[in-house]
Formats: structure tokens, C-alpha cells, sequence
């Protein structure tokens, strides 16, 4: 099992990655003492010539966790077959204790990494390290949780065993259960399609608003992270039995497989970069401020917001159209 | 004014070839004239003209050219202010073989992203200032010694630079080219240019047009005349 090609790229990354969040958490512990611009010391000279290769390798390492997420949630699906019991990545994710919870360690920090990343990309631009306490001080928080992950992803392929019989989807996510899964399955479908729509539209419209005028991006970050939330939750709740045509069958995983079109690919993929820009352009407001950042932060800020909303507007026509060519029919 | 706060250079540090190029060197050169770095071969001329252009950074201390501080500075600024604010003239000329005189000189002014046309006819005026105009569709290794350090200074001009920087421009020119150059140098800090030169030669520290000479060696800076 550990010997999947597929498993093995995932340990791959995670070492890579664990290794250079390890050695820039260091760093960035001495940058965040030692760190003086006024300084023409050694060591701060020798700061100053570090950090632009430590955030460059960072930056690969990030952009991989973000590609990690999809590769785990792909590698979980793919092998499926080895469990009796499994029909999607949602049973094999069940196969041990540690699926689910690297899981949901693994999308937490990719949300994590992108918004690094744009706090980075928005250091870079700054001739004065205007981010640079900021940007290392993210990084230490976000270091236990991305070593955890690669803990609990670690173990949960090492615990894998294809003679355990596992649950399938339909069990876990069964409207009428006792597990959060099934929780999640009988949420209220009117509500949920009207607080998804309310949310997914509201949030396109903070995006193009803030394109517009320059202001909001605070209550974008905060609506895009609401989206994120009620949009995981409605993939359950709603689109999921429309994109199945089966009003029992809420598994937010069988989307990215063949006999779906794989449709799930592109509903995450436009969810995640819609957050993750929107929450971005939030993140990055109070630097408008910073001297060096006032020039270019305003306009990274409209490059966010303009991709938050094409990506919440793709994720609306995406559910749209699939409810649209679904023969499901619901009662009012 | 380039102004340099306790800068020193050191190369392979930590490792047994370990050298100290340039000790904490504290120094003004005003804008505007005439300067020149003397002192012997391997005293830290070069070392230090290559902290002040941005060709290198120090181990230790700030340097501050026309306002800014440059050593903290990321490479992607540091490219544009080697472009916009420093010439940069060369012992070894540096012209690249192949390439006309004219091709050599716009160079530098690519990555600008001027229109050529622009370019040829900002060249045009400087190959008539240095009376070459003639050779400007010449291959540069068809060019005199001469003709080939006045491409070298057209080519340091062509973005407009505030600060003109020379490393041991006369080594390799007889008496009158080494002349002729130096008051290309007088004309070009009378345009309103801060000239920064790094030489042994006596033709170019006892040259009149020359408003300060500091004297280097070893490393350090042991004393400054005029």
C-alpha cells in the first residue's frame, strides 16, 4: 500500500515541505528577534540576503501544500478499490482513524498557505521588508499545524489495511445518523440552497464591488470565508444529490470520479481559489497603510478580489448548470 | 551624495581563504564632482566601486546613494537602480564581440522597454559627442583602443545615469587617450554627474578636473587630498 506511486509523491511533498517549514521556522524565530533595519549589522545584513531565498523556497513549498490537498483527496479516491466496503476517497478516508482528520488538517493549511502566500507576494513588493515579521510570525504559528498533518497523513497511510472493511459513503454521509456526516447530510435543503446562492452570489458581488470603489475588502475576507464554510456544507447538504440524482446520496467525494465528470474538481477547485483570494485581499488591508505597500497593495487588492469573484460566479454556474441538467426533482 | 557608514567586505568568510577586501570604511563622496579612489593594485578600489554601484553587497554597514539606502535593498530593486543610476565604465572595456558599436551601446537600455528608434537616436547623440559616429555600424573588435573606450563611455551614458562609476579607465590607454578621457569626465560632472573613479594612474588623481582623491590601501582608507 505505502509503495503506491501516488502515496508515495504525497510522502514525497510532505517531507519537502516538512523539512523547509522546519528550517524557515528557525529562521524566522531569528528573524523575529534579532530582525532591525536600522542595523547595518552582520547578522542583519546576513537576514537580509536569507530571507529572499528562505520565502523563495518557502513559496514552492506552499504551492505544493496547496497541490498536496488535491493530490491526497485524488490518492484517496484512486484507492479506493483496495478497501472491501469503499466506493469513493469518503470510505477510504474511513479505512483508520487518521483519514478524516488529515483531511481536514491538510485543507486548513492549504487555505493557510495561500493566504502566506499572498501576504509574501505582497512583502516582495516592498523595498523595506515591510511583511517580513508578519509573514515569519504566520509561519511559526502555521508550522505545528502543517507538521501535524504530515504526522496524521503519515500515519494514516501507515495504518492502512486493505483486509479491514470499511463504510461506504451511503453509510457515511446517510441522512437520519448519529455521525457528523450524517449531520451534515440532513441539513434543511431550501435553507442551505438559499444561504449557499445568498452567500456565493453575495460574496462575487462584495469582489466586483470592491473592484469598483476600492472599499470592503475586510467584509469580503470575512464573506468569503463564510462562503468556504456554508459552500463545504451545502456540497453535502444540496448540490451533491443533484449532481448524483439521488436524494439519499450525499457524499461530497464520488463528484471527483469519472461517472460524474469528475465535476467535483472544478466546484472545489473554484471554491478554495475563490476563499483563499477573497480571504486574501481582507488579509491584506490593514498593510495599506505601510509607506512602501500604499503604491501596490490597492491594486494586488483588486487582483484578489476580481479573481474571488470570477471563481464564486464559475462555482454558482457550476452548481447551477448541474442542477439545472439534473433530473432530480425535490418536493417544495 | 554616496555615503558609506562603517561598510566592509569581506570574501570567503568562515573558510580558510577568507579575505577582507574592505575594512569599516566610513566615507562621503558629494554629488555632483569629481572623485577618485587611489591606490594600489589590490588595496580595495575595485571592492569598494562595486559596493556603491550594487555589483556586490557588504558584509557589514549601510550605504546610502543620492538619499537611499541601497545594501538592504531586494535584488529586484537593486537591478533597477544599477540601471537608472550608475554608468558603469570598465577596465576591460567589456564591449561584446560580434555586436556593432551601436548594438552595444543600446544594451543596456533594453530591458527598458524604449522603442529601439528611441534608443538609436539617444546613441546617435552621444556617438556624435565622442566623435565616433562613423564607426557606430562597426563591429566592436574592429575598433582602436580608443574608439573602443569612448563606445565604453557612450554605453555607460545611454540611461541617463546620475552617477558615472570608472574602474582603472586608463590602464589600458597611452597619455593623450587617458587625457581625452579624463576631460570627457570634467564635461560629464559639468552636465551636473557625480564622476567616481578608481585609479593609480597620475594622469587621472592629478588630472585638474579632479575635486577629491581619497587614498586606499589595504583595504582601508588612509587619507584624502585636495
Amino acid at each position: 500500500m505505502i509503495f503506491h506511486p501516488l502515496i508515495l509523491a504525497l510522502f514525497t511533498a510532505s517531507l519537502l515541505t516538512g523539512f523547509m517549514v522546519v528550517y524557515a521556522a528557525v529562521f524566522g524565530a531569528q528573524i523575529l528577534r534579532r530582525w532591525d533595519l536600522r542595523s547595518g549589522s552582520e547578522i542583519q545584513l546576513g537576514l537580509e540576503r536569507k530571507t529572499y531565498l528562505v520565502s523563495t523556497l518557502l513559496s514552492y513549498a506552499f504551492a505544493a501544500e496547496l497541490l498536496s490537498l488535491a493530490l491526497f483527496v485524488f490518492t484517496a479516491d484512486r484507492i479506493h478499490g483496495f478497501f472491501a466496503g469503499a466506493m469513493c476517497a469518503a470510505g477510504t478516508l474511513k479505512a483508520d482513524a487518521f483519514g478524516y482528520p488529515a483531511l481536514l488538517l491538510k485543507a486548513t493549511n492549504a487555505v493557510l498557505a495561500g493566504l502566506w502566500l499572498i501576504v509574501n507576494a505582497a512583502d516582495n513588493k516592498g523595498f523595506d521588508y515591510p511583511l517580513v515579521r508578519t509573514k515569519y510570525a504566520g509561519l511559526l504559528a502555521a508550522s505545528p499545524l502543517i507538521l501535524a498533518e504530515i504526522a496524521l497523513q503519515t500515519l494514516y497511510f501507515l495504518k492502512l489495511d486493505p483486509d479491514i472493511i470499511t463504510s461506504c459513503c451511503s453509510t457515511l454521509f446517510s441522512q437520519g445518523g448519529s455521525s457528523l456526516g450524517s449531520e451534515l447530510a440532513s441539513l434543511p435543503i431550501a435553507p442551505m440552497r438559499i444561504l449557499f446562492f445568498a452567500s456565493v452570489v453575495g460574496s462575487a458581488a462584495l469582489g466586483l464591488a470592491f473592484v469598483r470603489t476600492g472599499r470592503g475588502a475586510g467584509l469580503l475576507g470575512v464573506s468569503s470565508a463564510a462562503t468556504l464554510a456554508v459552500s463545504l456544507l451545502a456540497m453535502v447538504s444540496f448540490i451533491s444529490i443533484y449532481i448524483y440524482e439521488l436524494p439519499t446520496h450525499h457524499c461530497p467525494f464520488c463528484v471527483l470520479q469519472a461517472g460524474y465528470h469528475f465535476i467535483g474538481y472544478p466546484i472545489y477547485a473554484s471554491l478554495f481559489g475563490g476563499a483563499i483570494a477573497g480571504m486574501g485581499a481582507g488579509i491584506l488591508s490593514p498593510f495599506r497603510k505601510i509607506p512602501s505597500l500604499s503604491a501596490v497593495i490597492p491594486g494586488m487588492q483588486r487582483k484578489l478580489a476580481w479573481t474571488a469573484a470570477a471563481c464564486f460566479l464559475v462555482l454558482a454556474a457550476i452548481v447551477i448548470a448541474a442542477m439545472a441538467a439534473s433530473h432530480l426533482t425535490l418536493p417544495d | 551624495m554616496i555615503a558609506l557608514d562603517r561598510a566592509r567586505k569581506v570574501f570567503g568568510q568562515g573558510r580558510p581563504n577568507e579575505f577582507t577586501a574592505l575594512h569599516e570604511t566610513s566615507l562621503l563622496i558629494e554629488a555632483d564632482r569629481m572623485t577618485v579612489i587611489r591606490g594600489p593594485s589590490g588595496s580595495g578600489k575595485t571592492t569598494l566601486l562595486s559596493l556603491i554601484g550594487c555589483m556586490a553587497r557588504p558584509t557589514s554597514g549601510r550605504i546610502h546613494v543620492l538619499g537611499r539606502e541601497i545594501t538592504s535593498l531586494p535584488e529586484r530593486f537593486l537591478t533597477e537602480i544599477r540601471r537608472r543610476t550608475f554608468g558603469f565604465i570598465f577596465q576591460q572595456f567589456h564591449l561584446i564581440p560580434g555586436l556593432t558599436a551601436l548594438e552595444n551601446v543600446i544594451l543596456p537600455a533594453y530591458p527598458t522597454g524604449e522603442r529601439r528608434s528611441v534608443l538609436e537616436k539617444r546613441a546617435a547623440g552621444l556617438f556624435e559627442l565622442f566623435d565616433i559616429t562613423a564607426k557606430s555600424r562597426s563591429r566592436v573588435e574592429w575598433l582602436s583602443g580608443g574608439e573602443a573606450q569612448r563606445v565604453t563611455i557612450a554605453r555607460a551614458l545611454i540611461n541617463d545615469p546620475a552617477v558615472v562609476i570608472a574602474d582603472e579607465p586608463t590602464a589600458h590607454l597611452d597619455s593623450k587617450l587617458s587625457g581625452e578621457f579624463m576631460a570627457t569626465m570634467g564635461r560629464l560632472r559639468d552636465e551636473g554627474r557625480t564622476v567616481l573613479i578608481a585609479s593609480h594612474d597620475p594622469l587621472v588623481y592629478d588630472h585638474p578636473s579632479v575635486e577629491r582623491v581619497f587614498h586606499i590601501r589595504d583595504g582601508r582608507i588612509d587619507g584624502e587630498s585636495r
